[in-house]
């Protein structure tokens, strides 16, 4: 275990060497001239130069990945063209708002998986329900978020339609709401930013729990025909403890590979969801830059969404081999 | 069933044909299967068969949906529904492109890496590997905003992450084959290289990549859109569908065919072709 | 229900298990197909039977209805009874049917490498089948320190102790009716007989009743008490056993004992088969199933269907028409004319000399990868025209040094000489995986033919000659593999392989997972084809009995060197090795260990 975590570690490392060249590499790209960008359009030629120099961007490139790792290292992401903050406290700011939202949708969607592939398995599906799933799978996640707001919020106003929190000037030491409302003794906090969370969250669950559900479903089928079902149905057992201790187990490892790809996948929606919800978070924060041209922003947006996909890579790995103890890795 | 011994009983004929083909799909899957090259006519012929020109204000703005104009109009004027079936052909049409051109690459690589083996095969496999590791979403999202936003970028964005996935399909199939007994056997026939790869190798390889190449479009068209809705496909007057929908978002409430109309015909084209991925699936599972 | 009068009515013993007109029917791809029609017998507490029959033949259906696990996917319909204990399941409830399966009837399957799951510890497994002590249990089924095996996974195991642990976890239960289908099958033949003790000690300490699913008429032999002889799906016989296997009273039960073959058969002549191919079963309801085949058929066999009666030469059971007849089938068969004998000269056709090889194993360490030596330094000759079998156990190395023979895989030490510069043909163990599933028959057999297309009219007759050599019909050169029998198959693969002679033919274990009666059919067909073509043979194989028949000289493999290489039948006459004596020692049959 202790060399698994050692290799993975490594790898992760080079993995992000990769991202950050990458990202260094998009960087030196963009036409426009940082050091212009800077000083002001207005700028006489002499500030600018000295503006380079300070920047110092005329120094060949390896040195100047290298100062870029640096400020990696020490956490310097670099200024944001529209706030005019450096990009790390722009970030520390709408983080917990995203890591919320992020956790909160892997549960529900795990959740959901699980109900979705244990019911239909229970439960030979016919054509409806198919066609159900596959259709709750192709919506675009843009979609969905606008039916639900517009059906939950819009018509029957059962549910919050914008925002985290109906309180003002609320704030917790973790930044969850759900959780500081708890820690600070304030169950109605908690009550409320659930309420907030609902939608959102299972905007994003809904394509994580039906391709989870589907690879899980799918692997089920498989491992139920094995032989070794068929022994242990032999020894009188009933077929949800069949289900249960030697079907699941086993059945582990690609639903846990997909639900990696859905993470990765999850990035890209939360841009959209903190959009449509106006959930003050890292994604709503990157559309904008998007729409803002601020690549520096949308940079440590990459780098800091790479480090969290490589952790929660790495922790899946880790849940594949509890559930199949032969990865020898 | 039996065990051990062999099975002498002659099973039934197994040739190709269409019939079989679509029951093993399912009825479903099938009106999936066919709908795409529908959809493929429809997105080619788009210029010409829009009711009006999509590009003009043909009636008072903001419209809800009627029968003169079936999607209404949009904050212009312009015929929401003209509009749509332009979007179709840009979203179709370059998830289509961009699919052929990451398949040809992606197993071309692929089968290159597998056959060869030895250095060739560590490498090209520890590249594959590493772009299928990487957050690719998020690349290249920041490679178009780097690069600055079209529709020319976003695809080249998107094919550059895309084509490890065939590369590592055709590469498993073609590893999986090679050792198989049966190209041990022609190889002892004495079959040449060339010759081998052709008649006994790559049949078996098809039907891995038809199979994923077809669950892969509705992943293709949701990417695109989503790029488009984050403002990175063409800039605007552009009919593009994800671009549509998130220009009205506010709209929601007050005029709400202009932002959920595209999106649901995105569903529908993501619909259809995960109908249409199932249903292939079903159909060649085991060959 | 025929009444067994030759049983001694020493108690008024009530059946353990009284099967009445039972039917059961599957679906497969929308096709329904009667694989067990109307089978009537009962068991008694302590008995052992043996249930044989060819694949078709449902037998393993039978163990699998008997458990109430027919596989749900079929759409199994169940007619008729079964009473087991008293208990009747056919159309039970299913908390009856897992009551059955936790106290009463247990199986052991065929292929152990699968039956056990293998992300679970063995004793959480044997945990889950109530009653014992685990530990107790493995040391009684043999297996020495039982506490790490407890604690293992199933990888970890090989296939004969993955087979005892299923044993133990099986009787640990004390089940009344322990279901073994073809449990040895899968096994070396020296584990198969320490397998075969084992069951039939613990079920006589237990008085556990044993249904014993074979093909192999000479394992049932070994074992059982009474016999039950299946035909699509149907009795055709049954008796005790050594009445049966003394004096068949079925035409079909003829054919099978005759196309055994053992350390005592007639070398010199083909071996006895069944007439003519299986066909595929058309279940007629009132028709004999066997009546295509049958030589004594007679009108009324295709027009009514026998029911069991009393057979007149045993005082068992029968379902013929024609009974009296079957004694002229025996009679039939004897005078075959024997084989002329093989020229062989005295150049070598393939001479091994000190061949090593080694493997890489899966463990990493630091230093690189450990290997273990499969073949230590064997040298073999063969010369032209001569076939020699090389017999081992599995691991012992027979396939690696094939390989290398073909030029497959190259040896680490020692060399290789041929006297045919050309490749050697090989025939595998898997004959339908050896063809490529695209083509056609006639375009991978025509494949060797350098430069010549099938279209031409040259290539169809060249191959239409090499198919009718192998006994397929030239018709079949337009088919693809899927649509013809594993038997056609490996013909097929014949024909590839001789089209074009090869001075050697290779044969990995060509015959290890088939029917008795093809078994009997591919061994007669390589005798003639390498008298024919005047090939040299390298025959691998597990079965001595098989060996015996074919070869010229047998060559005695055991971890990766050659203990004894001799002629047949002095090998089997007087052994030199202790290995080869335990080899001979372990097989199934009269003169046999295994034998009652």
């Amino acid at each position: 275990m202790l060399a698994y975590l050692a290799k993975s570690i490594v790898g992760a490392i080079v993995v992000l060497l990769m991202m950050s060249f990458i990202v260094f590499v998009l960087q030196s790209v963009i036409p426009a001239d940082p050091a212009r960008a800077i000083a002001g359009p207005n700028a006489p030629p002499e500030t600018v130069e000295t503006v380079r120099k300070e920047l110092g961007l005329d120094d060949p490139a390896v040195i100047q990945y290298g100062r870029f790792l640096s400020r990696l290292a020490h956490a310097d992401l670099g200024t944001s063209v529209r706030t005019r903050r450096p990009v790390s406290d722009d970030i520390r700011q709408y983080i917990p708002a995203t890591l919320e939202l992020g956790l909160a949708s892997i549960a529900l969607g795990v959740v959901l998986a699980l109900v979705m592939a244990v019911l239909q398995f229970l439960i030979p599906g016919s054509g409806g329900i198919r066609l159900v799933m596959v259709g709750v799978g192709s919506t675009p996640i843009f979609l969905s978020a606008l039916l639900l707001s517009y059906f939950f919020w819009f018509r029957f106003d059962w549910l919050p339609g914008a925002g985290r929190l109906g309180y003002r000037d609320f704030a917790g030491p973790t930044g969850l709401n759900v959780i500081d409302g708890i820690l600070l003794g304030r169950p109605e906090v908690s009550l409320d930013a659930l309420r907030h969370l609902l939608l959102p969250a299972l905007a994003l669950a809904l394509p994580i729990g039906i391709a989870v559900g589907r690879s899980l479903n799918g692997a089920l089928y498989e491992v139920m025909s094995e032989p070794y079902v068929r022994t242990a149905r032999g020894k009188g057992l009933s077929e949800t403890k069949v289900l249960l201790r030697h079907g699941l187990r086993n059945a582990a490892t690609a639903p846990l590979s997909m639900l990696g790809l859905q993470v990765r996948l999850l990035f890209g929606n939360l841009l959209i969801v903190e959009r449509v919800f106006g959930w003050p978070g890292l994604g709503l924060y990157t559309v904008q830059a998007f729409a803002s041209a601020d690549l520096p922003a949308v940079l440590g947006v990459a780098i800091v969404f790479g480090i969290l996909y490589i952790l929660v890579n790495t922790l899946i790995e880790i849940g594949q081999s509890m559930a199949d103890p032969r990865i020898n890795l | 069933m039996t065990g051990g011994s062999s099975r002498d009983t002659p099973p039934t004929r197994p040739r190709f044909n269409w019939r079989d083909f679509f029951r093993r799909a399912g009825w479903l899957e099938s009106v999936g299967i066919v709908g795409l090259p529908v959809v493929t006519v429809v997105a080619a012929l788009a210029p010409w068969i829009t009711p009006f020109d999509p590009q003009l204000r043909v009636a008072a703005a903001y419209l809800p949906p009627s029968a003169g104009h079936w999607f209404g109009t949009d904050e212009i004027g312009r015929d929401l529904f003209s509009r749509i079936i332009l979007g179709i052909r840009y979203t179709w049409l370059s998830g289509l492109a961009i699919i052929a051109l990451t398949l040809i690459v992606g197993s071309l690589v692929g089968l290159i890496s597998g056959l060869m083996g030895g250095k060739i095969d560590l490498v090209i496999g520890r590249i594959v590997d590493l772009f299928i590791v990487l957050p690719s979403t998020l690349i290249a999202l920041a490679f178009v905003a780097a690069l600055g936003p079209g529709l020319v970028n976003t695809m080249i964005a998107l094919a550059i992450f895309w084509w490890p996935w065939y590369a590592r399909i055709s590469r498993d199939e073609i590893r999986r084959l090679k050792a198989r007994p049966h190209v041990e056997a022609a190889r002892m026939a004495g079959v040449g290289g060339p010759r081998l790869l052709l008649r006994y190798l790559l049949p078996g390889v098809v039907p891995a990549l038809l199979i994923g190449a077809s669950l892969d479009v509705a992943n293709v068209i949701m990417t695109l859109s989503l790029m488009s809705f984050l403002g990175l496909g063409l800039p605007a007057p552009a009919p593009e569908l994800g671009a549509m929908t998130s220009r009205t978002l506010d709209s929601l409430t007050v005029h709400w065919w202009l932002p959920i109309l595209p999106a649901a015909i995105i569903f529908l084209l993501c619909l259809l072709a995960n109908l249409a991925g199932d249903g292939v699936r079903a159909a060649l599972r085991g060959t | 229900m025929v009444k067994h009068s030759h049983r001694m009515a020493s108690s008024v013993t009530e059946p353990l298990l009284a099967v009445k007109d039972l039917s059961v029917t599957l679906s497969r791809e929308g096709r329904p197909s009667r694989v067990i029609d109307g089978i009537t017998f009962d068991m008694l507490p302590g008995e052992v039977v043996a249930l044989v029959g060819e694949s078709g033949s449902g037998k393993t259906s039978i163990g699998l209805t008997l458990q109430g696990l027919l596989p749900r996917e079929y759409q199994p319909q169940v007619g008729g009874s079964i009473r087991l204990a008293g208990i009747e399941l056919v159309g039970a409830a299913s908390r009856t049917w897992r009551s059955a399966r936790r106290r009463l009837v247990r199986s052991i399957p065929q292929d152990p490498m699968g039956a056990l799951n293998p992300t679970m510890t063995i004793r959480h497994q044997m945990r889950e089948s109530n009653g014992g002590s685990i530990e107790g249990w493995l040391s009684r089924t043999g297996l020495p320190d039982p506490d790490r095996i407890a604690d293992a996974l199933p990888h970890r195991l090989s296939g004969g102790q993955r087979q005892r642990v299923l044993i133990a976890m099986a009787m640990m239960a004390r089940p009344k009716l322990l279901i073994a289908d073809e449990p040895t099958t899968a096994l070396d033949v020296t584990v198969q007989a320490q397998i075969l003790d084992l069951l039939r000690a613990l079920t006589r300490e237990q008085q556990t009743a044993i249904l014993f699913v074979t093909h192999d008429l000479s394992v049932a032999a070994s074992l059982a008490d009474r016999v039950l002889i299946l035909y699509a799906g149907r009795i055709v016989e049954m008796g005790r056993m050594r009445d049966v296997a003394r004096k068949a009273a079925h035409p079909y039960s003829i054919g099978l004992l005759a196309a055994r073959y053992d350390l005592d058969s007639d070398r010199r002549r083909p071996l006895l088969t069944l007439p003519s191919e299986h066909m595929p079963f058309v279940n007629l309801a009132s028709a004999c199933a066997y009546a295509q085949r049958c030589p004594i058929a007679q009108l009324d066999c295709t027009a009514i269907r026998p029911s069991l009666v009393v057979a007149s030469v045993h005082g068992g059971a029968v379902a013929c028409l024609h009974q009296e007849q079957t004694a002229f089938v025996s009679a039939q068969r004897v005078d075959a004319k024997p084989w002329p004998a093989p020229s062989i000269q005295d150049t070598a056709a393939l001479r091994l000399h000190n061949v090593s090889k080694t493997y890489p194993t899966g463990n990493r360490s630091f230093w690189g990868r450990q290997s273990q030596p499969v073949l230590r330094s064997v040298s073999l000759t063969i010369k032209l025209g001569e076939c020699v079998a090389l017999v081992g156990e599995s691991g012992a190395g027979k396939s690696t040094l094939l390989r290398i023979a073909a030029g497959l895989v190259m040896p680490e030490g020692g060399t290789v000489t041929r006297f045919d510069k050309a490749c050697p043909q090989v025939v595998f163990q898997d004959p339908v995986a050896a063809l490529t599933p695209w083509l056609t028959i006639g375009e991978q057999i025509g494949e060797r033919l350098r430069g010549v297309s099938l279209d031409s009219d040259y290539g169809r007759r060249r191959v239409g000659e090499a198919m009718k050599l192998v006994g397929l019909d030239p018709v079949l050169m337009d088919a693809l593999p899927a649509e013809m029998s594993v038997g056609q198959c490996q013909r097929a693969v014949l024909a590839r392989a001789v089209i074009v002679p090869p001075r050697l033919l290779l044969c990995d274990e060509p015959i290890s997972a088939m029917d008795v009666s093809l078994t009997a059919t591919t061994l007669n067909l390589l005798s003639d084809l390498r008298r024919r073509l005047d090939m040299a043979m390298l025959f691998v194989t597990h079965d001595l009995a098989a060996a015996r028949i074919i070869a010229d000289r047998i060559a005695v493999l055991k971890d990766g060197e050659l203990v004894e290489v001799a002629d047949p039948d002095a090998i089997v006459a007087a052994p030199q090795s202790g290995y080869t004596r335990s080899l001979i020692a372990a097989m199934p049959g009269p003169q046999g260990g295994g034998g009652r």
